[in-house]
């Protein structure tokens, strides 16, 4: 499963060099105009509180520094005690891009936030199982901020469509509400901030 | 081509690398609910029970332990208990009666086993409801280990119980009364037997309709002394059910208090209150 969706996700990738041969070709076709609802970019990632795979497809907007991805991740039961699926959004924010090589641009700082819904939990609760305001937190669903970087390598634009495609990898600290509070009722230093971290890593595809 | 001192010099990385790509494997959570850790925080309550068992107390011996409660979220006071509790002389063991977790999330499991592993005496604990939330029920079986259970020390047979029969939506099988009284049926060679839960029987989180059959398994098995429990962060001690069984219910950690339970004779007791 997940190797499939990675080969998807680097297939447009390898179809770009062929694409350059015909250069004269590629530069005639006008680029086709882009349907609104059409997402910018593809992604696939593992961990982050988000799945051990993700897939998911997203919008850049505010020239690419804005980015919005809705994903769906996978738990295997094995790992959580009940197979879990997650439905996540992220919107993240990208101020920097720095050109360090004529096809490669690293982004240094991606701040940003998340909300994810679990399906699968085991005990979330059942409508008249807790009085009010039992518990103050939701079982199923979390928030949490992000911090991240990438590294994007700029493939050459497909004949068919022209527009400019660009393959990422990136990575992203994050943590959640529950460990967040966690953390700041400890301040005396019993629990270290590096423990409420999670990483996630993962790949993009702009086409 | 590379000389081999440059060679050595990028393999002398290869242990950070390592170190870090480790790291990172324990950072890439795929869900909060998720409850791979290491090996050495698994199976805690067989592991604790085998460092007890290996400092056998003889028959006739008083036993001491140090009994308290809720440790969830409250890591800060986790380390100041420990120090206190590493003061106290004689002890064998300390219980922990239940929401060892805030959010039933296996991190916060392991954060409380780095904390409590510095004891100098192993600790035990019981399921609270806390630790029974979202998939909590499956991180405390990979964690500690069974729900139920039971063991004899010495001259004394305790028996664990899952008393959170909220989390559970009241389905009148928690806490499982058939296997209690099994439990405290036989006293397997010890002299006198105490019963620990989190949810105290007569709180409106345990299943009412179980509330006097479990105060009966007590009051008529051989010899039950005590029945331990936590919940409700506060001390108290009474017996409720006049069947002689006395219920101790203990302070948590947030209240920065723990008590010392001294054992002898067939029913003796004495409870120490300890402020840290």
């Amino acid at each position: 499963m997940k190797r499939f969706l990675l080969a998807v996700l680097l297939l447009p990738g390898l179809g770009a060099h062929a694409a350059t041969l015909p250069d004269t070709s590629a530069a005639a076709v006008p680029p086709a105009p882009r349907k609104w609802w059409r997402p910018t970019h593809l992604l696939l990632q593992t961990g982050g509180g988000l799945g051990q795979v993700a897939a998911g497809a997203g919008y850049a907007l505010a020239k690419n520094r804005l980015e919005t991805d809705v994903l769906l991740g996978y738990v295997p039961r094995k790992y959580a005690g009940s197979t879990l699926s997650v439905a996540s959004l992220k919107v993240m924010y990208s101020p920097y891009r720095l050109q360090v090589a004529p096809k490669v641009q690293v982004l240094p700082l991606t701040v940003g936030a998340y909300v994810s819904y679990a399906h699968g939990i085991i005990n979330d609760g059942v409508r008249g199982q807790y009085p009010r305001d039992y518990y103050w937190f939701s079982r199923n669903t979390r928030v949490g901020p992000l911090l991240g970087g990438r590294v994007t390598y700029l493939a050459p634009p497909l004949a068919a469509t022209g527009q400019p495609r660009r393959l990422s990898a990136y990575y992203e600290l994050g943590t959640n509400d529950l460990y967040i509070a966690s953390f700041f009722g400890n301040l005396k230093g019993g629990l270290g901030f590096g423990k409420i971290l999670t990483l996630a890593l993962g790949v993009k595809a702009d086409f | 081509m590379r000389s081999p001192t440059t060679l050595r010099r990028w393999f002398r990385i290869v242990p950070v690398v390592a170190l870090l790509g480790l790291a990172g494997c324990d950072m890439l959570e795929f869900s909060p609910s998720d409850h791979r850790v290491p090996e050495e925080f698994t199976r805690l309550t067989e592991k604790n029970l085998a460092k007890l068992q290996a400092r056998p107390l003889a028959a006739g011996d008083t036993l001491r332990f140090v009994f308290t409660g809720d440790s969830q979220k409250f890591y800060d006071e986790a380390e100041e208990l420990v120090k206190s509790v590493n003061q106290q002389p004689g002890i064998s063991f300390l219980f922990v009666a239940g929401d060892i977790s805030d959010f039933g999330l296996a991190r916060e499991l392991r954060w409380v086993d780095e904390k409590l592993r510095r004891l100098k005496v192993p600790y035990l604990t019981v399921v609270g409801n806390h630790d029974l939330v979202g998939n909590g029920r499956e991180a405390y079986q990979h964690v500690y280990g069974p729900l139920n259970y039971s063991f004899v020390y010495g001259d004394t047979k305790f028996v664990l119980i899952d008393t959170n029969s909220r989390e559970y939506n009241f389905n009148h099988q928690v806490p499982d009364i058939n296997w209690l009284q099994t439990q405290l049926a036989s006293l397997d060679g010890a002299r006198r037997q105490v019963v620990m839960a989190h949810v105290p029987p007569d709180n409106s989180d345990f299943d009412p309709t179980l509330e006097i059959p479990f105060a009966r398994a007590l009051g008529t098995a051989p010899n039950v002394v005590l029945g331990l429990s936590g919940h409700n962060h506060a001390y108290r001690i009474g017996e409720y059910y006049d069947d002689g069984v006395t219920y101790v219910n203990s302070d948590a950690f947030s209240e920065h208090s723990y008590v010392v339970v001294t054992m002898w004779g067939d029913r003796q007791f004495r409870i120490k209150r300890v402020e840290f």
